[in-house]
């Protein structure tokens, strides 16, 4: 197994974007690379590479020139990295391997785009500017035979579009990042689970259940119960404003679940309204355990765990008693 | 591999350590029903703490050796389900209907318990 700290921020990106190898050979393929495009590429190899330093500077010259394009080259040894990675990619773009180890090369340099908080069309216009130039010089190569030289030009300008893909995804996928965090975080807030005391768990439930939720909710209920050791969850959903056979199914899954780790749920909060629709429906819920309110609810689960509530006010709260 | 069987008073506890084939399951089955006649055992534990998936035999399997011991006379209590494999379970429409279950070991000796004190009231 890989260790994940040996991994450099390029390669934990590459596989939580999944480029594997397929998907880059699926790339390749939407830009229409083919073994022809390599040959002209190759013909082209040694004119590129002697003007790497050239090509670098057009593009950032370019950012220089956009007050959106500074962001890049505002810290010094920031920009000294994107320009060493640039000549680096130019030189890795006439080599003919495009490969995983190749996009997760350029992958380096996206996320430095990314931290800088280049904008994909200031970056864009930068490129271009750079395939302007690395045109202008294999035409001037080319003098004789335009054809050749477009034709060789365009090669290369497929391996420019795969490369400009990959950036741009980069730019997406770390700007959605901040996204699916919140999303993860809303997530977890929706679903809280509550220890009311010793073996005893509250699980409230507000809002839509949904298929996805419904598992989540599942999820974190069956953890809390292993997590706390509980004996008796009570489920309240009053909160839940509408109740479907979908819905009735999900409750109904979480209840059996619980079930089967040996805790017992007791459902609260169902409404009249509620009540009467699933009646309607001809869902069965007989085999829930259920109570009007969540106060029922709590007073049944302690009577499950064998405490007695203020009957008896010389044993004190939470006094375990025998069941008879 | 075949399951350890061990006695604790008048309590068997077999557990599963390992993923078990259909027929370590039947093995296991035929030794549960033989030992509870023999050792006049009142309750039975099946630990299955270490699995984590339970398919449709192995449910059918441990349904059968619930009744089976109910039979013979013995309690039958699965415990240590993980809830990824209680999911799993729910979502395959897999059930333990009629099988009281616990969290883990502890808890289903203390079930067991509980149910012969039961008993013994009602005498």
């Amino acid at each position: 197994m890989v260790n994940i700290a040996d991994q450099s921020p390029a390669q934990a990106l590459s596989k939580e974007m999944g480029l594997t190898e397929a998907a880059v050979e699926r790339r390749k393929r939407i830009v229409g690379l083919d073994g022809r495009d390599l040959e002209r590429i190759s013909s082209i190899k040694d004119l590129v590479l002697a003007h790497t330093e050239e090509y670098t500077s057009a593009f950032f010259d370019h950012l220089s020139s956009l007050e959106e394009g500074r962001v890049v080259l505002a810290n010094r040894s920031v920009a000294e990295r994107a320009r060493q990675l640039k000549r680096e990619h130019l030189v890795a773009m006439v080599q003919t391997d495009y490969g995983t180890e190749y996009v997760t090369q350029r992958l380096e340099l996206a996320l430095l785009y990314s931290k800088a908080g280049l904008d994909l069309r200031v970056f864009l216009a930068a490129f271009h500017r750079l395939l302007e130039s690395v045109g202008a010089t294999i035409m001037k190569h080319f003098e004789r035979e335009p054809n050749a030289g477009f034709e060789a030009f365009m090669s290369l300008k497929k391996v420019a579009f795969l490369d400009i893909g990959v950036i741009a995804d980069v730019i997406i996928f770390e700007r959605e990042r901040v996204i699916r965090q919140q999303q993860d975080a809303i997530r977890e807030l929706s679903t809280p689970v509550l220890q009311i005391r010793e073996r005893l768990l509250l699980l409230p439930i507000i809002g839509v259940i949904d298929t996805h939720r419904a598992r989540l909710i599942t999820e974190s209920l069956l953890s809390a119960i292993r997590a706390n050791r509980a004996k008796v969850v009570v489920m309240d959903i009053t909160g839940v404003a509408t109740i479907d056979s979908k819905v009735a199914n999900h409750v109904i899954q979480t209840v059996t679940a619980a079930k089967l780790m040996g805790a017992t749920v007791i459902v609260t909060g169902l409404s009249a309204d509620v009540a009467q629709s699933l009646v309607v429906l001809g869902i069965d819920l007989a085999k829930l355990n259920t109570v009007g309110d969540l106060q029922g609810g709590l007073e049944e689960a302690e009577y499950l765990l064998g405490h007695r509530l203020g009957s008896d006010p010389s044993a004190g709260y939470g006094t375990p008693v025998t069941r008879t | 591999m075949s399951v350890p069987i061990l006695k604790q008073g008048d309590i068997l506890i077999a557990s599963i350590q390992s993923a078990l084939s259909d027929r370590d399951l039947v093995e296991l089955r035929d030794e549960l029903a033989d030992r509870v006649g023999r050792l006049r055992s009142r309750g039975v534990v099946i630990d299955v703490t270490a699995l984590d998936v339970l398919d449709s035999f192995a449910t059918r399997t441990i349904r059968g050796i619930a009744y089976t011991a109910k039979l013979r006379g013995a309690d039958t209590v699965v415990v240590g389900i993980q809830p990824e494999v209680a999911f799993a379970m729910v979502q395959l429409g897999l059930s333990l209907e009629g099988i009281d279950t616990a969290l883990d070991l502890e808890e289903g000796l203390a079930l067991l318990h509980a149910g012969k004190a039961e008993r013994a009231r009602r005498k």
